[in-house]
């Protein structure tokens, strides 16, 4: 046989390639052999169903699960999730800090690591009380462990320090529907997307943040290029590559442009009279009930002309939006941080829906207000099952004494034991940690040291707390203040549920045994809590499954019932959206609609009854403008904003153990507009300073149009550029969610 | 004296050796090229990283312009289904081995598995899909969507730009 020098390189590379087996990929070569195991992706709130194939009791391979609701895609982080897996990178052994922080963690046996941990929030309870003691979750734990976790806190050492990263994240969504139709969680699937005739994608960056929900976008557009794609965003991002109509404006004044829709929808008369007139109540900022009439004299100040002397954004164009918005025979509003990490985001939320209950685009296929989730079990996991300082399970509030009590009695505890006044958020956790009220915090899941805004303010209390941290990366850079790291199973090596978006709730089986000395954060959080003084006859479970049965009997006859999912059926099926009270029930795809919803009564008079509030009415609440908390200004002329770019994903923990994700973005970059570029001679690559009132930092520039002029933008994945030090803490008065999207900056080469 | 006698053999020699000879001369002066006139992109340094491998795409649209041009107007362009999900990375370190025919069997099914499974059972087992689905036309790589112009940028010549 003859080769030329090419093709025997070609050869060489083939073989070599085959021989690493163990690579993803290379799986199809033994395909006989390949067992497929049904899951959920690790990574967004799309809540991608994924097949791991395993060889000789080893991952090996990933495609997506045909029958969950990505139909087999996978975006560019899923496809490649194997090798995060057996990254060398992994926590394999417990690890305590002897002599406190700054010293060597140092490896040591299983019970002494969790009576070194035990100890010491038995000690903080008994001296400080319960209120010393906190846990900080995650909108990526498993839905198991964030109940369990809520039940031992609240029920079991009797604090309500239990908050987490959905905080950061989700809180402003939960806030506005909670505020407008009195329950949480969206009304609508991602069936809409295939029904949608006008897209309203407002503060979000569909394209990179949820590739796959973005291609089934793109796709509706394919197919009837009629269908019209609006994109509200002051980055044109790839999101804008298939929109009709890109509208940027100053940052953070999008709540003039919602009511500014608001104002010509009705001067136009293209409300929907009928609609808002039986299933709505229009209600002052105080609560108190209003007319039609008020509102529109509340709206009367938001004319075209006055809202683009806000927002930037021409009164033509405002016109125009609001007239495609209300014309379109169904219209789909997507939203994701652009508006709900805002000092107002809970009023960004209540006006989009606004839109929609005026217009009656709501309760119909394509016809929704859907607000995307970050996190892949923010909804099922934390939303759902109350995991936060404020919340009970299944829509329950600590507040109400009816719904402590019920709980009371469900978990078998003496009425009293869960205490009446609401627990820290994170922001205000993690400063009561640096004033020392909080003296010992179980983490789990999450990477604060990275993510909490003005990060300079609250690293003091991380290193003056006593920190436990379950965590599977040594990459995470909480891992810097644990004084007990405990090994987590990751993903596919322990089994639980994930619940996205479209309250599809997804079953992730075990498809590997979990590396090294890891353990499933169940079978850790229940060992360490009894050894912390907890009664056992709290936690009566062997495994995540006992925990889904009791979490699952807990939703019957609530609002989120999903008493039909046993998990043999999730097993079986690829996700299934609640309600979904009876195990021969499908699953609901339209909330609050009488025939679809099994809660809506079937002899219902109404259509659509909006039963969380006790009218069966939806809110049009009265939410005037309101700037940013810290707009730009003379001294920090520029306005900075951070997100994700496509390659990573929040902190990079995992994407980072992925050659190819790790190179396509090795370190975070700074955005800068051309025009901008050029009156400061920045060019590609150049080094800039970002100065803030907090903090400054240098970035390499990429000199590009995404940023309209006047606008920075950051990625957070590097940790080696925290750019969480440059922004503020300032919280949502209502949703406690901190404002991560604008903060004012100066902007300058670096010399 | 040494007398030159030119025979055949002699002529082929002294012919393969002024070739070599040039052929040295030429590389030399490329060389020289190289180091007088390092290459600057037109709207100045690339961005200050040392190992930028899977930005293939800034260096693909000017020495494999049409195939990078199909890629970014076609459906996993739009989509950003980046060069490395299927290809690799070129270094052969990534978690795919590197190939610049991908395997439909190992790459294509993790997403299409459906669509490779229905061919299948309507034309039998193919050694490849591109016979029939030209990979850089129709579909994978071919214009997909009527609204695709993302910024008001119209070309691909800014470096960096990281699709």
């Amino acid at each position: 046989m003859k080769l030329s020098r090419r093709e025997f390189l070609k050869g060489a590379a083939a073989s070599t390639a085959l021989a690493a087996i163990g690579l993803p990929g290379v799986a199809a070569a033994a395909e006989a052999e390949t067992k497929w195991v049904k899951g959920v992706c690790r990574y967004c709130g799309t809540g991608c169903g994924v097949l791991v194939g395993v060889q000789n009791g080893k991952a090996v391979s990933i495609k997506g699960d045909p029958n969950n609701h990505n139909q087999g895609l996978l975006c560019l982080k899923g496809a490649m999730l194997i090798p995060v897996i057996y990254t060398p990178d992994r926590i394999l052994e417990p690890m305590i800090r002897r002599n406190g922080k700054g010293s060597e963690l140092e490896k040591v046996s299983w019970d002494e690591a969790l009576d070194f941990a035990a100890k010491r929030f038995r000690d903080t309870i008994s001296e400080f009380g319960p209120n010393a003691v906190a846990y900080y979750g995650s909108g990526q734990a498993l839905t198991e462990e964030s109940y369990l976790a809520n039940k031992i806190w609240k029920a079991g050492f009797k604090t309500n320090n239990v908050d987490g990263n959905p905080r950061l994240c989700m809180a402003s969504a939960v806030g506005g529907y909670t505020t407008t139709f009195g329950k949480d969680e969206p009304m609508g699937t991602y069936y809409d997307i295939d029904n949608a005739t006008c897209f309203f994608i407002i503060g979000s960056n569909t394209s990179e943040a949820h590739p796959v929900l973005f291609r089934r976008i793109a796709r509706r557009k394919q197919f009837n290029p009629d269908v019209k794609i609006i994109v509200v965003d002051p980055r044109r991002t790839n999101t804008s590559r298939i929109a009709d109509l890109h509208l940027h404006f100053k940052p953070g004044t999008d709540l003039a442009l919602l009511n500014g829709m608001a104002h010509v929808i009705i001067k136009d008369e293209l409300d929907d009279y009928r609609f808002h007139g039986r299933h709505c109540v229009f209600k002052d900022n105080d609560g108190s009930e209003r007319t039609f009439e008020d509102y529109k004299a509340f709206l009367a100040e938001y004319t075209p002309e006055r809202v683009q002397e806000i927002t930037g954004i021409s009164a033509e164009n405002v016109v125009k939006v609001a007239r495609l918005f209300a014309e379109s025979p169904n219209t789909l509003s997507l939203w994701c941080m652009g508006i709900n990490q805002r000092s107002y985001g809970v009023w960004a939320n209540n006006l989009i829906h606004n839109l929609h209950l005026l217009t009656g685009h709501i309760g119909r296929l394509g016809a929704s207000p859907l607000s995307l989730t970050g996190q892949p079990n923010a909804c099922g996991g934390v939303r759902d099952t109350g995991s936060l300082s404020h919340l009970l399970p299944a829509g329950r509030v600590i507040a109400n004494e009816k719904h402590r009590n019920e709980m009371e009695d469900f978990w078998g505890v003496p009425r009293g034991t869960i205490q009446p006044t609401i627990g820290h958020h994170a922001v205000a956790l993690f400063g009561a940690m640096a004033t020392g009220d909080v003296k010992a915090v179980f983490i789990h899941c999450t990477n604060p040291a990275h993510t909490l805004p003005n990060l300079n303010k609250y690293t003091p209390g991380l290193q003056k707390a006593f920190i436990v941290q379950t965590e599977c990366f040594h990459d995470a850079e909480t891992t810097k203040y644990a004084d007990v790291l405990l090994p987590a199973a990751f993903w596919c090596e322990t089994d639980g549920v994930y619940g996205c978006t479209e309250r599809r709730y997804s079953l992730t089986e075990q498809a590997v045994q979990p590396s090294g000395n890891s353990r499933p954060v169940v079978n850790i959080m229940m060992d360490f809590a009894k050894r912390a003084g907890v009664d056992p006859k709290l936690i009566p479970f062997e495994n995540a499954a006992d925990i889904w049965d009791e979490w699952r009997t807990l939703s019957n006859g609530s609002p989120y019932n999903f008493y039909g999912m046993t998990r043999e059926r999730l097993k079986k099926e690829s996700g299934i959206r609640w309600p979904c009270p009876t195990e021969d029930h499908p699953g609901t795809v339209l909330r609050f609609v009488r025939g679809e919803d099994p809660l809506v009564p079937a002899d219902h008079p109404e259509k659509v009854f909006f039963y969380g509030n006790p009218n069966g009415k939806a809110n049009i609440l009265f939410r005037p403008y309101m700037p940013p908390f810290e707009p730009a200004d003379a001294d920090y002329p520029f306005v900075l904003t951070t997100g994700r770019v496509i390659d990573h994903w929040h902190t990079a923990t995992m994407t980072g153990q992925v050659p190819e994700l790790r190179k396509a973005y090795p370190g975070a970059f700074v955005e800068v507009n051309p025009e901008d570029a050029a009156r400061m001679d920045i060019r590609n690559g150049d080094q800039v300073v970002l100065e803030t009132r907090r903090d400054k930092m240098t970035f390499p520039a990429k000199v590009t149009d995404t940023c309209m002029p006047g606008l920075v933008f950051c990625p957070f994945f590097d940790k080696k550029k925290l750019v969480n030090r440059l922004f503020h803490d300032a919280v949502d008065n209502i949703s406690k969610e901190p404002e991560y999207k604008i903060c004012a900056t100066k902007v300058y080469k670096q010399v | 004296m040494i007398t030159i006698s030119l025979t055949k053999k002699n002529m082929l020699l002294g012919a393969c050796g002024l070739f070599i000879l040039a052929v040295v001369g030429i590389g030399l002066f490329f060389l020289y090229l190289n180091f007088a006139f390092p290459v600057k992109h037109a709207t100045g340094t690339h961005l200050a990283v040392p190992d930028q491998y899977t930005d293939c795409v800034t260096c693909h649209t000017k020495v494999s312009a049409q195939v990078t041009q199909d890629w970014r107007e076609a459906k996993h362009g739009v989509t950003l289904v980046k060069c490395v999900v299927c290809h690799g990375e070129p270094d052969g370190k990534g978690s795919i081995p590197f190939m610049a025919t991908p395997d439909p069997k190992l790459i294509c099914s993790r997403c299409h598995d459906p669509a490779v499974v229905r061919m299948e059972a309507k034309y039998g087992n193919s050694a490849d899909c591109y016979s029939c689905h030209a990979y850089h036309q129709n579909p994978v790589h071919s214009n997909a969507y009527e609204t695709r112009v993302p910024t008001t940028q119209t070309t691909l010549d800014q470096p960096g730009q990281g699709f």
